[in-house]
């Protein structure tokens, strides 16, 4: 059975369909990768799994209906949400961003917070700055980390390279295959940087205009033509 | 809570501080303390709202209103005794602080801060039309029981009001709920997406604001002795308490008790000068300077010189 399963998922905003018929699943511990431009929906999927947007269809979790729950009751269940890095509180130290997160924390959260250290040092060293000062690559690290606070199963993570160098988005999908190796976590990241997904997701779904055009793993999308020029920069 | 030993030195000497003042000033300045001491206390329930949530109120003197109307009607009108009057004035407060957090379930920013200066206009024009025999219609309530007697006790009273509930707000927002307030006024949705019911910790702000704002509004109108809508449902006293707040630093309680203080002693220190309207002029350019030199208030001046004195002993 997979760890999430969402079928036939419609979200709104107003008249403007955002999603339409959406479908995807990942097993437990694997890693997918949503891809796909500005206002693909991307966003709305993730917000939409967390019950922060009003949507259609199913979302299970662990074969339990999530659609229509509260983000508290979704991040009991065992989601944990971190967002695109401009999303932290800025003028709050690292570690008071992280304890945010440890409100709804399913385990103990004195080891959580240990994890998260243990996880990203530099954010230990730097545990009484403002997020505002610190380098993207490091806010980025506050964000999952936040998210690692609540303990979850599952982590959805909004676009975590956006305006970050190549050496740090290298470091930011190793810290995700770690997490999906080392702690068993299923990983479900949004991405525009379809090379970034490719080199780290198992199975790739391209989202288009609020709708799952193709999927599949990096060598079957890959040799796709008409995708590989416009989302990897290759033609084969 | 993380509370470190010179929370606790620098606690007793706030308090030990105040507590010796009548000991060190006259009597006239006493009774400008006491409505310092108010000021602030009505300074610091703003700032348990407003100052962390971002949910600017423009409607505060309307809680501090039914506090300070509750105890009056229920005192002069009825002989209930003060012991009662005043926790049922707080009660009764913080149902209306309920009512304030109806519209910020829906709506923040200058919406939300002209839905709620309506709410004081509205609470203004009621206080005089509904049941003048109670309120008092425009005239207000005089004769009204007060709790002490001459200004060093009245002093005493306010100074230890202030103190309680200023430490009490303070570890209020030390603790984790304070957090995900602060961390409401600067990204409400990233707080939804941590798994945090918004709805309860707002709530929680708007009660916890409304029972001091309340307390500061009962024991005023029984240091006062009277009670007039024009007097507190006025732009003029909503506008002293949101300076005193970003004078002396929003969000951080402590701030806007400096501020409450440096506000009402400059507008005394003009006095003899400027015994006009005119001080008005000078106090908001020096308000105005302030807050230009330092967006976060007379609290952040004191740190930074802080900061700098300890890395000259470095």
């Amino acid at each position: 059975m997979p760890d999430i399963e969402i079928k036939k998922l419609c979200a709104f905003y107003g008249k403007a369909q955002a999603l339409s018929d959406l479908d995807l699943s990942a097993s437990e511990g694997e890693i997918i990768a949503i891809i796909g431009a500005n206002g693909a929906g991307k966003s709305t999927l993730l917000d939409g799994i967390m019950g922060l947007v009003t949507c259609t269809g199913s979302v299970r979790v662990g074969g339990d209906e999530m659609l229509g729950k509260s983000s508290s009751a979704t991040v009991a269940k065992g989601i944990g949400y971190a967002p695109e890095r401009f999303n932290l509180f800025p003028y709050m130290s690292v570690k008071a961003n992280l304890m945010v997160g440890a409100h709804t924390a399913r385990e103990d959260v004195q080891t959580n917070l240990e994890t998260v250290y243990r996880l990203f040092p530099r954010l230990a060293e730097r545990k009484n700055q403002e997020t505002a000062t610190q380098s993207g690559g490091e806010r980025q690290m506050v964000s999952l980390g936040r998210a690692l606070m609540t303990s979850p199963s599952i982590l959805l993570v909004d676009e975590p390279t956006i305006g970050l160098a190549p050496k740090v988005c290298l470091e930011i999908s190793e810290i995700l295959r770690r997490l999906s190796t080392e702690m068993g976590l299923t990983v479900v990241v949004t991405e525009q940087n379809a090379n970034f997904a490719l080199s780290l997701a198992e199975r790739i779904y391209v989202l288009e205009g609020g709708k799952i055009t193709s999927s599949g793993t990096a060598d079957e999308l890959t040799k796709d033509d008409a995708l590989a020029q416009s989302y990897f920069g290759t033609k084969h | 809570m993380n509370l470190r030993w010179y929370h606790f030195l620098l606690w007793a000497a706030f308090a030990a501080t105040l507590m010796l003042m009548p000991e060190l000033v006259s009597k006239g300045t006493l009774r400008t303390m006491i409505f310092a001491c108010y000021l602030a206390i009505f300074a610091v329930s703003w700032d348990l709202l407003s100052g962390r949530t971002g949910y600017i109120s423009f409607g505060h003197p309307f809680l501090i209103g039914i506090g300070a109307y509750t105890t009056a009607i229920l005192s002069k009108r009825f002989d209930v005794p003060l012991e009662l009057s005043i926790p049922i004035a707080v009660v009764v407060t913080m149902i209306g602080g309920l009512i304030v957090l109806l519209p910020a379930l829906r709506i923040k920013g200058s919406y939300f801060a002209l839905v709620t200066l309506a709410y004081m206009e509205l609470i203004y024009q009621l206080t005089q039309v509904v049941r003048p025999d109670l309120t008092g219609g425009t005239r207000g309530i005089s004769g009204i029981e007060t709790l002490t007697r001459g200004a060093v006790n009245g002093y005493y009273l306010a100074a230890t009001l202030l103190i309680i509930l200023t430490i009490f707000s303070w570890a209020l927002m030390r603790t984790r709920i304070g957090t995900a307030l602060w961390a409401i006024g600067m990204n409400e949705e990233s707080v939804r997406g941590s798994g945090l019911s918004t709805t309860k910790l707002k709530c929680f702000a708007f009660l916890a604001s409304a029972f001091v704002a309340g307390l500061g509004g009962a024991f005023y109108v029984h240091y006062l002795g009277s009670i007039a809508p024009r007097a507190l449902f006025d732009i003029n006293f909503l506008f002293t308490i949101l300076v005193a707040v970003l004078i002396g630093g929003a969000g951080t309680i402590i701030g806007p008790v400096m501020g409450a203080f440096f506000l009402v002693f400059l507008l005394e220190w003009l006095r003899p000068w400027l015994p006009g309207a005119e001080r008005y002029f000078i106090y908001g350019l020096i308000a105005l300077v302030i807050y230009m030199y330092e967006p976060k208030g007379i609290i952040r001046i004191f740190s930074n010189l802080l900061g700098k004195l300890r890395g000259a002993n470095k």
